[in-house]
């Protein structure tokens, strides 16, 4: 029997997990400000006591498109979204610092800001906390300005700045919640220090990176890909069905 | 199974709840009152299949490892609390909210719900009731000889009898404001409850502290944006196409896979 058998069935297991990796960003193609994850293929070959004919492929994620998505107008003032580079520093339930893209941003009873999915919004001295306000205002830098209760429409008091970060991209990689964050080799002492020159939009929403088209060609192609590695595994059955053949009449 | 099958399940069902949300918005277009919801998405958790920084010999690791997602969920609704139109209505019992805040109306077990609806209208007992006959709330009761009821910007109700040259003062509306008006719930006939995340009502006169002012004679259109609505539904629409595309073409594979290994 030959071995080629187990190299088609890894091949076609490998890639059902790439195959996994295109359908998640494809589920995530309404998704604000997430970043589609990449999928390659590496070859690692197999070191022994024997003849080094094999190698066998292995799936793994390099890392996630950091481009921005397009931005969508959605009109609502605590919406934000970063005008080119830069990220959102949020605090996950785990009290890690984590970056995000997505900015629709609420206040809950306490008037903490925070994400959709209660993630605490960072400002200047940690969480950003409002005072009971009439109205609020984004302004383009991050600041957080609010009318106080009873105030006058001209009377805004500034509260606090979101703080907005700008590590190198290659120093990112995005965790098990989705957020982004820097890679264990690439940590810095402290904390991310907050970029001045970052611009939000108000009124916007990053739309998902993800390029549909591209993700479904991606899931075909693998398809296919799969379907070859099932015939290697088919012809290394009919070959041993052949010698089989040929010993019996022997 | 292929775990894309159920990584793409969930991209169908969270672009399935965004159409159930879109066809409920463009469905009280013309709802008085009502204010649009928004589906807000957010990817699942993700799986390590493999530790980057792992040992693949003694004396190599793997650059980068392998981290799947499981796909994608609607986290929630968000209501947008903007203002709709004011729709001129000469009616004296119509009331529309121009700014923050809300009308309360009494439900029948004495609870008090929140309301951007002011189409009232008077009972057989001269009460104010909203259009399911909850009294408006702090009540408002109008004598039979009365003519021409007047609602001030403040709330001041006042109105016209017979046997009076002078207006009789009938009453003050109240408006309430939350810190967190997404945070309502939305129990249908247009009525909003208190919650934890609402926090709890802070009462005032109209025009005062934040508080929006009362226009008689107008009510408040929603504030769907049809078209806005329909490019959703064109993109819900393809996103929902596409991932059941990766569901039939798994299964494809899984057939494949039947017919030519056995």
């Amino acid at each position: 029997m030959d071995k080629a058998l187990y190299i088609g069935m890894s091949g076609a297991k490998q890639n059902m997990l790439a195959q996994r990796a295109h359908a998640n960003n494809l589920a995530n193609v309404s998704t604000t400000g997430f970043k589609k994850d990449f999928a390659q293929a590496r070859s690692m070959a197999v070191f022994g006591e024997h003849h080094p004919t094999r190698a066998y492929a292995m799936t793994e994620r390099p890392g996630s498109d950091l481009s921005a998505g397009a931005l969508m107008e959605t009109g609502r003032k605590l919406d934000v979204a970063l005008e080119g580079e830069g990220w959102l520093a949020i605090q996950n339930d785990r009290g890690e610092e984590v970056f995000t893209r997505t900015g629709s941003l609420q206040i809950d009873v306490n008037g903490l800001m925070r994400l959709p999915g209660g993630e605490l919004v960072l400002g200047n001295g940690g969480p950003v906390a409002l005072p009971p306000f009439d109205n609020v205002q984004i302004g383009a830098d991050g600041t957080v300005s609010v009318v106080p209760v009873g105030g006058a429409p001209d009377e805004l008091v500034e509260v606090d700045r979101l703080k907005l970060v700008n590590p190198p991209s290659d120093a990112l990689e995005k965790g098990l919640d989705g957020f982004m964050r820097r890679k264990p080799d690439q940590a810095i002492d402290g904390v991310e220090p907050p970029d001045a020159n970052l611009r939000v939009a108000t009124g916007f929403l990053e739309s998902s990176n993800v390029n549909a088209v591209e993700e479904m060609i991606s899931n075909l192609q693998l398809s296919r890909q799969y379907e070859m590695q099932v015939k290697v595994m088919t012809t290394a059955n009919e070959n041993s069905e052949a010698a089989a053949r040929l010993l019996q009449n022997l | 199974m292929h775990p894309a099958l159920w990584v793409s399940k969930t991209g169908l069902s969270a672009q399935d709840t965004n159409m159930s949300t879109i066809s409920n918005n463009l469905a009280n277009v013309n709802t008085t009152g009502f204010k649009r919801d928004r589906a807000v998405f957010q990817d699942l958790l993700y799986q390590i299949n493999r530790q980057p920084g792992g040992l693949s010999t003694q004396n190599s690791e793997l650059p980068s490892g392998l981290q799947l997602g499981t796909g994608v969920r609607v986290v929630g609704t968000a209501k947008q609390f903007s203002q709709g139109n004011l729709q001129v209505t000469e009616q004296p019992l119509d009331m529309a909210v121009n700014g923050r805040g809300f009308l309360q109306v009494q439900l029948p077990d004495g609870q008090i719900a929140y309301t951007r609806d002011g189409q009232f209208q008077l009972n057989a007992d001269g009460d104010v009731v909203n259009p399911d006959g909850y009294a408006l709330e702090p009540a408002i009761t109008v004598p039979e000889n009365a003519t021409n009821i007047t609602i001030g910007k403040d709330g001041t109700v006042s109105a016209v009898t017979d046997d009076q040259s002078a207006p009789v003062n009938l009453g003050q509306i109240t408006l309430v404001d939350f810190i967190n008006p997404q945070g309502l719930q939305a129990i249908g006939n247009n009525l909003f409850k208190a919650t934890n995340a609402s926090g709890d009502p802070a009462e005032g006169e109209p025009g005062l502290a934040g508080l929006g002012t009362i226009e008689q004679g107008s009510v408040e259109a929603s504030n769907v944006e049809v078209v806005e609505e329909l490019v959703n539904m064109i993109t819900t629409q393809r996103a929902y196409e596409m991932n059941s595309k990766v569901v039939s073409t798994t299964d494809q594979m899984l057939q494949f896979i039947t017919n030519n290994i056995g």
